[in-house]
């Protein structure tokens, strides 16, 4: 019975049942999506009367760059996420390569620790660390993102270190024999072959970070915080009766860039978690 | 000590030669490691530490001259708290409902698109987009979705009850709230749910094909006990992130004005996470905070573990391909 054979007989009843469910399902799931779309671009007088705007309304989007003081936020946040995702890659690729290529006693209790410190609750962890930057002085500053970034994250170190697992380790015994260093080997040939890991994890770190709304609303200040911090509020006029037309383009233009960004690294995503091997 | 130095002349070469090589290795290993072990100490164990001691105290976040010792009492005070009481039963309610509906949908969903069907990479990405989008976005879509002047749901509803004026958010802000998280969660899962099916030999399948079973038996007697350890890993995972859920309640609050660290979600949201942040970070009331949240985790570990021993029953491991 061939797949040709079969293709050709699949009966318009079998399409259905093969294609409704699935078409359903994507209308239900980009419905909120498609009508945020649509009231960001209704005039803030159509929004409660019509249910889809007489035309576009594109000046909502330069209003929301203009009122919230958007390109300020958009930047704290970027310099933030993209700062927090390349340390945190680094580290966790070297911790992963270590704990994938060099063993020492303790290394299997020390693995377990890594995978341990995920079921830990957020909340658990994260307020006392709130009270050990307090009591540096580091609220109001980047630098919590900074300790965390160096000091790696468990999720990149497990996907490293399965990752690196795969790679042959002829590879190591040429290079020590050319008197390479385990550093050097790292930099020279693991780092330069892990595309794949690299991509999927750098794209999760930064989109935590750029999507956290908790850790920068509690640490930072009003006008240091990210565009998370800023979007949490409604754009107003100046009578403060809420603008819902104009933050619903704000809402757009945060979620652009990683929509963007997604689109071209979706395979990686897929790739990175096939590689973790969940499985079990 | 000393004997060791008397030993160590028999096979003085080989060992000390072997001894040295096995230390090199070792300070190897904990140097690339260090930057972990270095985080995890500081910023793990020592914090996790002073809270386990912080949930012992009357501690107020602020000032330390304060501080002494109150034994257990915020331990006694938690399980005589009617509210921290209310908030674990909402958060177990919503559990029951957002982690089986949930992962049926995450399953179902990636049986669906593993199916040769065109434009399978289009609902792959419509699937997964909403677990992509940030909670003060997704928080955002959904009040203005529900929107009882602006909102399509109210408008679709318009059209068949000429009086519906569904205030959702104010009416059912547990059922609002259950749907953006099934939403949200949905593609992380189907994901890994798609990992799973795409591990699975298409010999098995083709197999059972052959010898006469229909597409539904294969799904049930052969995809389905193969995805166990699957299952069983997002179950684990979507109860330890059911159990914390914070955010999304706080931000979803019936006003249209945003909101504030510190804002009251509805009682009906009033979630046991919530409850905990309020008292420390409303309340400063941290040597208190800290016990409700070594509570919840020792919620999330004992179910954790007892998932763990139901797993031998229904968990299938057996062919590694």
């Amino acid at each position: 019975m061939s797949v040709a054979v079969r293709r050709r007989s699949l009966a318009p009843a079998e399409m259905g049942l093969r294609y409704g469910p699935v078409v359903l399902a994507a209308a239900v799931f980009a419905l909120p999506i498609f009508w945020l779309l649509v009231t960001s671009l209704k005039r803030q007088s159509e929004y409660a009367s019509s249910l889809l705007p007489s035309a576009l309304e594109w000046a909502n989007y330069a209003l929301a760059v203009e009122l919230a003081n958007f390109v300020h936020f958009a930047t704290n946040s970027l310099i933030l996420s993209t700062t927090y995702a390349v340390l945190a890659v680094f580290v966790s690729a070297l911790v992963g390569y270590g704990f994938a290529r060099h063993r020492a006693p303790g290394h299997s209790k020390l693995f377990v620790l890594v995978i341990a410190t995920w079921m830990v609750p957020n909340l658990v962890l994260f307020v006392p660390q709130f009270v050990l930057f307090a009591r540096l002085g580091l609220t109001d500053t980047y630098w919590p993102w900074i300790l965390w970034g160096l000091s790696g994250s468990p999720f990149a170190i497990f996907l490293f270190r399965q990752f690196f697992a795969t790679f042959p380790r002829e590879l190591d015994d040429a290079a020590e024999v050319d008197g390479a260093g385990p550093l050097r080997i790292f930099l020279q040939i693991y780092l330069p072959n892990a595309g794949p890991a690299i991509a999927a994890s750098a794209i999760f770190m930064f989109l935590w970070v750029w999507g956290d709304w908790l850790y920068p609303a509690l640490l930072l200040r009003q006008d240091n915080a990210t565009l998370a911090v800023r979007m949490a509020n409604a754009y107003v006029d100046p009578h403060g009766n809420p603008l819902q037309t104009v933050t619903m383009a704000g809402v757009v233009l945060y979620v652009l860039p990683l929509i963007v960004f997604f689109a071209f690294a979706q395979r990686y995503i897929v790739r990175g978690i096939v590689t973790t091997g969940i499985k079990g | 000590m000393a004997g060791a130095t008397h030993v160590l002349p028999r096979a003085w070469p080989r060992t000390t030669a072997w001894r040295r090589r096995g230390f090199r290795r070792a300070v190897t290993f904990y140097l690339l490691i260090s930057p972990w072990l270095l985080g995890f100490v500081l910023l793990g164990a020592v914090p996790l530490a002073g809270a386990f001691v912080m949930s012992f105290t009357n501690y107020d976040g602020l000032n330390l001259d304060y501080v002494r010792f109150v034994g257990t009492d915020n331990y006694a005070r938690a399980f005589g708290d009617s509210d921290a009481q209310y908030a674990l039963g909402r958060t177990l309610l919503l559990m029951a409902v957002v982690v089986p509906v949930g992962l049926a949908l995450q399953l179902a969903l990636a049986l669906m698109v593993n199916q040769p069907i065109r434009f399978s990479n289009v609902f792959r990405t419509i699937f997964y987009l909403p677990y992509v989008i940030p909670v003060v976005a997704a928080v955002w879509i959904w009040k203005i979705f529900v929107d009882p002047t602006g909102g399509l749901v109210n408008a679709a509803a318009g059209a068949v009850f000429p009086e519906a004026n569904w205030r959702l958010l104010v009416e059912y802000p547990t059922a609002v709230l259950a749907v953006l998280t099934i939403w949200g969660a949905a593609g992380g899962g189907m994901v890994v749910f798609l990992a799973g099916l795409q591990g699975i030999p298409a010999e098995y399948r083709e197999a059972a094909m052959i010898d006469g079973a229909s597409r539904a038996q294969v799904t049930r007697y052969i995809t389905l006990p193969l995805l166990t350890p699957v299952i069983f890993f997002n179950l684990v995972t979507g109860i330890i992130v059911a159990l914390q859920i914070l955010v999304q309640p706080m931000l979803l609050s019936p006003g249209i004005l945003g909101l504030n660290p510190g804002t009251v979600p509805p009682r009906d949201n009033y979630l046991y996470a919530v409850h905990a942040y309020i008292e420390i970070f409303t309340k400063q009331l941290f040597g208190y905070g800290s016990a409700l949240l070594w509570l919840l985790f020792a919620v999330v570990l004992g179910l954790t573990l007892l998932l763990f021993k139901t797993s031998r029953r229904w968990v299938f491991y057996g062919v590694e391909p």
